[in-house]
């Protein structure tokens, strides 16, 4: 699903264009995002000058893109539990299948941080995805990386 | 909006899928019991909000990408 061929450094401040020959590689999100509620649609791509920094990008509905990291990679103990009714709308009984991501914002004054409160989960097997908020988590909206990333 | 006189175990309904149960009032709060069906979240406000508003701060901006790269040189 992660499709590499982002123009890398200085080309990157070009817009990412998502062509439509690429709608198999689409993500549902039925729901959308909380604030991007009519983008319901998205695929990820990453880019070796990314590193492990991957982009999350609308292909439907208005613009948006984010940037997104495995929530292990800024915190390698990151574990959540999702509820019943996620995993049914994911439609997964084993949720080590998944593939977790954390938004990523680069803040004003260059501060990195990452929600680790609310992770984005993607069933690969079914091409859906949706930013879950577990009931029991103890993680910070607003986690500040330093060299970690 | 709708406003309704609800008692321990008294319950309203949204549609023929949402049911709202009052389990216990006390001096701080009302304890609610929601059953909705499946592809239904419910989420507290506040939460939902915070969030919401922290997808809105994280939408990138072209000139996020090149921060990240910068960062990922100058690190190799």
């Amino acid at each position: 699903m992660t499709r590499v061929g982002i123009p890398v450094a200085s080309e990157m401040v070009a817009p990412i264009e998502a062509p439509a020959a690429l709608a198999p590689e689409t993500i549902r999100f039925p729901h959308g995002l909380p604030g991007f509620e009519r983008c319901r649609g998205f695929v990820l791509m990453a880019s070796e000058g990314l590193g492990p920094v991957q982009c999350l990008k609308a292909v439907d509905g208005p613009s948006a893109s984010f940037l997104v990291i495995d929530p292990r990679r800024v915190l390698p103990e990151y574990r959540c539990e999702l509820s019943e009714m996620d995993r049914a709308r994911l439609g997964v009984q084993d949720q080590d299948t998944l593939l977790w991501l954390s938004l990523v914002s680069i803040e004003l004054d260059g501060t990195i941080t990452v929600n680790l409160r609310a992770p984005i989960v993607i069933n690969p097997g079914a091409m859906v995805g949706q930013q879950v908020i577990p009931y029991h988590c103890v993680y910070p909206i607003r986690f500040v990386v330093s060299e970690t990333v | 909006m709708l406003v309704f006189t609800r008692r321990r175990h008294e319950a309203i309904m949204i549609g023929d899928g949402i049911r709202i149960e009052v389990l216990r009032v006390g001096r701080d709060g009302v304890r609610l019991g929601v059953v909705a069906p499946t592809e239904i979240a419910v989420h507290r406000k506040e939460i939902y909000d915070q969030i919401r508003e922290a997808n809105q701060k994280a939408a990138a901006a072209p000139q996020d990408l090149d921060a990240i790269a910068r960062r990922q040189q100058r690190r190799a």
